[in-house]
C-alpha cells in the first residue's frame, strides 16, 4: 500500500514533465544548435486590395547572433544584410525611417530569441521538436494595429515565418534547402 | 505757546494713530492676498528687461525655449538598464498619476504612433527630393525603377503598390532630420555604444503639466529622483530641462535664506543685545522692521501682483537699512534718557530716507522688471521703517542706559582720529583711484551672472545636448516676408546658401520649413514630375514586378485625388508638430515669419560668415536677420549696465547739489563717504582685477545710499558720541545684511555683496577722517537750546 502511494506520486511528479516535454527553452536549444544556416527562400506578399501577389526567390545566410543576407535573385537582384544595429541594402544605405524596426522584429524571428519577442508578443508553442508551431500574437494595442498574428514553423531549423496585419496583407516566407554551415 | 504746542502734540499722535490704521488695513489686504499661498516667482530671467525694440525676436526665443520649458528629459546608462529604465519609469509615472506631470515617455511604443504613412499620404506626389528631381529630369525616372523594385521586395519593406509604388514618400521622409532616438529592448534607447566610453542611454521624456517654476512639482519630481539614485548608485542619470535649473535655483535661494539670512540676523541681534542690554530695545528695534516689511511686502504684492523669490531675498535684507534709524534713534535716547528731542534728529532722519529713497527710485528707472521689484520693496520698506521710527518709537519708554553711554563715550575717544582730512588731500586722494580705475578696470556682462545652476547641472545638460546632437535654439536666423507663400520662396532661398556654405565647409548643420513644405509653384512642379514618371516608368515596374496592369491604372488615380501641402496642414501633422517652434506665424505688421535654427561650429568665423549671409539674403520685401541669443543677452546686459552707471552718475551730482544748498563748504565732509567708498570699492575691483557688472553697480548704489546716511549724521550731530556710536552700529548691520550676500553661490547676488562688503567697511573707515570739529548744527553742548531748537521746528 505505502509503495502503491509512492508509485502514483512519483507518477504524478512525471506528469507534468512528460506534458511540457517540449517547452520554448528547448526550442531555442535546438535551433541553438545549428548556429549558422544557408539556403534558398522564397517570399510572397499578398496584398489586400490587389488580386495578385508579389513573390520573389534567392537564397540566405544566417549567422546567429550575427546577420542575415538576404540574396534576392528574381525578380530584382539586391542585397540585404540585417545586423541588430542596422539594416543596410546593396548600394549600403540605411534603410527607410521606421525600418530599422522591422528588421530587428525579423532578426529576433529568425533567432528565436523569445526572451526579446516576449515582451511585445504572447508566444504559444504547440507541435513536437519535429514539427513545431509558435504563435505570436501582440501584446500592446499600438503594435496590433500593425500586426494581427505571426506564425513561425519548423523542426531543426525554422522553415516557414507567416506574418498578417490586420488589414488583410500576408507576407509568408518559406525557407527550404537549409543546410548548416560549418565555419564557425 | 503752550496751547500751540498741545496742538502739535495732539496732530503727532493723530499721525501715529493714522499710521496704525494704515498697517492694520495693510494687514487685511495682505492676509486676502495671501489666501491661496504667496504668488512667488523664482524664475532669474524675470531681471532681464522686456525687449521693446523687438519684439518678433522675443517670440523666437519663447517658441524656440519652449521645449526645454515645459519638458525635461532624462538619460539613464546602467549595466541593468532595463530593470532600472522600468523602476524609474514607473515611479515617475506615479507623479503622472498623482496629477504633478502631464506625461512620461519611455516606452518603446509611446512614441511609435507616428507613422507618416498613414498621414502623409495624400500629399506624397507633390513632395520630391532634389535627387529625384533631377533623375527625373535627367531620364523621366527610368533609373528609378530597379530600386523600387528592390524595395518592394525586400522582406522588411512594406509595400503598398497602389499608393505610393515609388517609394516617393520614404525618400522624402529620410531628407527629414531623424530623431536619434530609437527602440531597443523595449524602451525608448539613444545607442551611442558604438562611441568610444559611451552605452546604451534609456531615454524617458516628462511632459510638464503647468509651469517649470511650479514648487510642488519641483519637490515631487526631486524627491522622486533622489529616491530613485539612492536605490540605484551605480546607474547614471543625465537631466536636462528648465524644470531642473528652476529647481535648483529655488533650493539654493531657500538654503541661502536659511544659513546666511540666519546668520546676519543672528549678528545683528547679537550686537544690539551687547550694546543695549535691553530685551526692550531688541524688541523696539523688530517693531519698525516688521511694520516696514508689512508695508512693503502689501504694496510690493498689490502692484505687481507676484513676488519674486530674490525680491524677498534682497529686499529683505534692504530693510537692514531701516535698522539705520532705529539705531540713531535708540543710541540718542539711551543716552539721553528724558533730554532726547526727536525734533533734534529729525533733519538727519528725513535726509537719510530722502537719500536713500532716492537710490532705489534711480534703481526702479533701470527697464529690469525683477530690479524694479526689488527697489520698489526696499523704498516702501524704508518709508514704512521711517515712518514707524519717527511716529511710534519716542513713545514708548526706554530708560537711559549708563552702559551705552559709557560705551559710546569710550568708542568716541577710542576712534579720534589724530589729523583730519583736508578737502584737497580728499580731492587728490579721489584723483589717484579715478586714474588706477581708469586704466585697470574691466567689465563683464557675460550670461553666467545670471545663471545659478549647479556646474554639475550644467555638465548634464552639455552632455544630453551633446549626446542628443541637439541645438539649444539659441542661433537662428529671422526670416519675414509679406505671406506664407512669399515666405518659403524665401527660406528656401536662405536654405540654398546655407548649403552652398555647407558644402564650401561651413561646419553647421540647419532646420528649416522649408525644407519640408514646398512653395507651391514647386508642389505644382513636383506633381507634373510624379505624372512623367508614372507614365513608361511605371509601366515598367508592375510588369517586372508581376502585378496586372490595372494597378498601374489605380495608381494613376491616385495622383488626381492630390491636394496641397500647405503650411498651417504639415504643422498639424506629428512630425510637424516638431517643427512648430520654427513658426512665429504672423507679425504686427501684417507679414509672416519663420525662424531657421543653427547648429554645429560655434566660433568667431562661423558667426561672420552668418551674419554676412543674413544680409546678403535680405532684399526687396522680406527681411533675414541673424541672431544669436546668447550675445545679445550679454550686449544687453552691457547696455543696461551703462544705464545704472548713468544713474548713478546723475544721483551722484543730484546729491550733491542738494548737499552743497544745505550743508555748503562743509559738503565735501558729507559726501566724502559715499564718493570715498563707491571710488575704493572700484579701485579694489580694478587692482584684483574683478570686472565691473550690473550687479556689483546696484550695490554701489546702497554703498551710496548707506555712506550718505553716514555723511549726514557725522557733520549734522559731529560732536555726538551717540552719533558715533549709531554711524559704527548702523554700518556693522548694513555689513551683516549685505555683505554676508557675498557668500551666496549666485553670482549676481554675490556681486552685490562684495560690493556692499568692501563699500560699507569703506564708508565706516572714512566717517571719523572727515568730522567737522563742531556740530553743524551745535544743539546739545549750546547752552541757549531751546531757542537753537525752535529755528528749526
Amino acid at each position: 500500500m505505502p509503495l502503491h502511494r509512492g508509485f502514483i506520486t512519483l507518477l504524478l511528479l512525471l506528469l507534468p514533465i512528460s506534458a511540457q516535454a517540449f517547452d520554448l527553452e528547448d526550442l531555442q536549444r535546438q535551433l541553438a544548435a545549428t548556429p549558422s544556416v544557408a539556403g534558398r527562400f522564397e517570399q510572397q506578399r499578398e496584398l489586400a486590395d490587389l488580386d495578385s501577389s508579389l513573390t520573389s526567390q534567392g537564397t540566405f545566410i544566417f549567422e546567429r547572433g550575427k546577420r542575415v543576407v538576404w540574396q534576392l535573385e528574381t525578380p530584382v537582384e539586391e542585397r540585404i544584410e540585417l545586423t541588430p544595429e542596422a539594416i543596410t541594402d546593396g548600394s549600403g544605405k540605411a534603410a527607410p525611417p521606421g525600418g530599422e524596426q522591422v528588421a530587428q522584429l525579423f532578426l529576433q524571428l529568425l533567432e528565436g530569441d523569445w526572451q526579446a519577442l516576449e515582451s511585445r508578443f504572447t508566444l504559444k508553442l504547440s507541435g513536437d521538436r519535429d514539427a513545431w508551431q509558435v504563435a505570436l500574437t501582440p501584446k500592446e494595442a499600438a503594435l496590433r494595429e500593425r500586426i494581427a498574428d505571426i506564425t513561425l514553423r519548423g523542426d531543426r531549423t525554422i522553415d516557414n515565418l507567416d506574418m498578417r496585419t490586420p488589414d488583410g496583407d500576408r507576407l509568408e516566407v518559406r525557407l527550404f534547402d537549409q543546410r548548416p554551415l560549418n565555419d564557425s | 505757546m503752550k496751547s500751540d504746542r498741545f496742538v502739535k502734540t495732539l496732530g503727532y499722535r493723530r499721525l501715529g494713530w493714522l499710521w496704525l490704521v494704515v498697517l492694520a488695513f495693510c494687514a487685511v489686504w495682505l492676509g486676502w492676498m495671501l489666501r491661496q499661498g504667496l504668488p512667488a516667482d523664482t524664475d532669474l530671467t524675470a531681471l532681464l528687461p522686456a525687449d521693446r525694440q523687438a519684439p518678433l525676436v522675443e517670440k523666437a526665443d519663447r517658441e524656440l525655449g519652449r521645449g526645454f520649458e515645459n519638458r525635461f528629459l532624462l538619460l539613464l546608462g546602467d549595466d541593468d538598464r532595463v530593470a532600472t529604465t522600468q523602476a524609474l519609469g514607473r515611479s515617475l509615472q506615479q507623479l503622472v498619476d498623482d496629477g504633478q506631470l502631464a506625461g512620461i515617455d519611455w516606452r518603446e511604443l509611446d512614441l511609435a504612433d507616428a507613422d507618416p504613412h498613414e498621414w502623409m499620404g495624400p500629399w506624397r506626389y507633390r513632395l520630391l527630393t532634389p535627387q529625384w528631381q533631377q533623375t527625373i529630369d535627367a531620364n523621366g525616372g527610368s533609373t528609378l525603377v530597379d530600386p523600387a523594385l528592390r524595395q518592394l521586395f525586400s522582406p522588411t519593406a512594406r509595400p503598398d503598390p497602389v499608393a505610393d509604388p515609388f517609394g516617393l514618400l520614404d525618400a522624402w521622409l529620410s531628407r527629414l532630420p531623424q530623431s536619434p532616438i530609437g527602440a531597443a529592448d523595449g524602451l525608448l534607447t539613444l545607442d551611442r555604444s558604438y562611441q568610444p566610453g559611451s552605452q546604451k542611454w534609456s531615454v524617458l521624456i516628462g511632459e510638464l503639466e503647468g509651469s517649470p517654476y511650479d514648487l510642488p512639482m519641483q519637490t515631487a519630481l526631486h524627491t522622486t529622483l533622489e529616491q530613485f539614485q539612492q536605490q540605484h548608485p551605480d546607474a547614471e542619470l543625465l537631466r536636462s530641462g528648465l524644470v531642473f535649473h528652476a529647481a535648483a535655483g529655488a533650493r539654493q535661494a531657500k538654503h541661502e535664506m536659511s544659513t546666511i539670512g540666519a546668520a546676519s540676523l543672528l549678528g545683528v541681534l547679537l550686537i544690539i543685545g551687547f550694546v543695549f542690554r535691553s530685551p526692550r530695545v531688541l524688541l523696539q528695534l523688530m517693531v519698525p522692521l516688521l511694520a516696514g516689511s508689512l508695508f512693503a511686502l502689501t504694496l510690493t504684492l498689490g502692484i505687481f501682483g507676484r513676488l519674486h523669490l530674490l525680491t524677498l531675498a534682497f529686499g529683505a535684507s534692504l530693510i537692514g537699512i531701516a535698522i539705520d534709524y532705529v539705531l540713531h534713534l535708540q543710541c540718542d535716547r539711551a543716552i539721553e534718557g528724558r533730554g532726547f528731542r526727536l525734533r533734534r534728529l529729525l533733519p538727519s532722519l528725513t535726509l537719510g530716507l530722502i537719500s536713500s529713497v532716492i537710490a532705489y527710485v534711480a534703481q526702479a528707472l533701470t527697464p529690469m522688471p525683477g530690479l524694479r521689484q526689488m527697489a520698489a520693496f526696499a523704498a516702501f520698506g524704508l518709508i514704512g521703517a521711517w515712518l514707524t521710527v519717527v511716529l511710534w518709537l519716542p513713545r514708548f519708554t526706554l530708560h537711559a542706559s549708563p552702559f551705552t553711554a559709557r560705551l559710546a563715550t569710550g568708542w568716541w575717544r577710542l576712534c579720534q582720529p589724530r589729523w583730519r582730512l583736508s578737502p584737497w588731500l580728499a580731492l587728490a586722494g579721489a584723483v589717484v583711484l579715478i586714474v588706477v580705475c581708469a586704466l585697470r578696470l574691466t567689465s563683464d556682462d557675460s550670461l553666467e551672472l545670471l545663471n545659478p545652476s549647479p556646474a554639475a547641472l550644467m555638465q548634464d545638460e552639455a552632455r544630453v545636448q551633446q549626446l542628443l546632437d541637439r541645438d539649444t535654439g539659441s542661433r537662428y536666423f529671422l526670416v519675414q516676408a509679406e505671406d506664407t507663400q512669399a515666405l518659403l520662396a524665401r527660406l528656401d532661398e536662405l536654405d540654398g546658401a546655407l548649403d552652398k556654405a555647407i558644402g564650401e565647409g561651413l561646419e553647421i548643420d540647419y532646420q528649416s520649413l522649408a525644407g519640408s513644405v514646398p512653395t507651391a509653384a514647386e508642389q505644382q512642379a513636383n506633381l507634373a514630375q510624379v505624372r512623367k514618371l508614372y507614365g513608361a516608368p511605371l509601366d515598367e515596374l508592375i510588369q517586372r514586378a508581376g502585378m496586372p496592369a490595372e494597378v498601374a491604372e489605380k495608381a494613376r488615380a491616385q495622383l488626381e485625388k492630390s491636394p496641397m501641402l500647405t503650411l498651417a496642414n504639415w504643422l498639424e501633422t506629428p512630425l510637424g508638430s516638431l517643427q512648430q517652434r520654427l513658426w512665429l506665424g504672423e507679425t504686427g505688421d501684417g507679414g509672416v515669419a519663420a525662424t531657421v535654427v543653427v547648429s554645429g561650429a560655434r566660433n568667431a568665423d562661423v558667426d561672420r560668415t552668418l551674419r554676412a549671409l543674413a544680409e546678403s539674403q535680405t532684399h526687396q520685401g522680406a527681411t533675414v536677420e541673424y541672431v544669436d541669443r546668447v550675445s545679445r543677452i550679454g550686449s544687453l546686459l552691457g547696455e543696461l549696465r551703462r544705464h545704472t552707471a548713468m544713474w548713478v552718475a546723475l544721483a551722484m551730482v543730484l546729491m550733491t547739489l542738494a548737499l552743497v544748498a544745505r550743508y555748503r563748504r562743509r559738503a565735501w565732509r558729507v559726501i566724502v563717504p559715499p564718493f570715498g567708498a563707491t571710488l575704493i570699492v572700484l579701485t579694489a575691483f580694478a587692482v584684483t582685477g574683478v570686472p565691473l557688472n550690473i550687479f556689483n553697480q546696484l550695490g554701489l548704489l546702497l554703498v551710496l545710499g548707506i555712506g550718505l546716511d553716514a555723511g549726514i549724521f557725522n557733520v549734522e550731530h559731529a560732536r555726538r558720541p551717540s552719533a558715533w556710536l549709531a554711524i559704527t552700529l548702523s554700518t556693522l548691520t548694513s555689513l551683516l545684511a549685505f555683505g554676508m550676500l557675498a557668500f551666496s553661490a549666485t553670482p549676481a547676488l554675490h556681486y552685490l555683496g562684495l560690493t556692499c562688503l568692501i563699500g560699507l567697511a569703506s564708508v565706516w573707515a572714512l566717517v571719523p577722517w572727515v568730522r567737522p570739529a563742531d556740530d553743524a548744527y551745535p544743539t546739545h553742548d549750546s547752552p541757549n537750546q531751546s531757542s537753537r531748537e525752535s529755528e528749526h521746528g
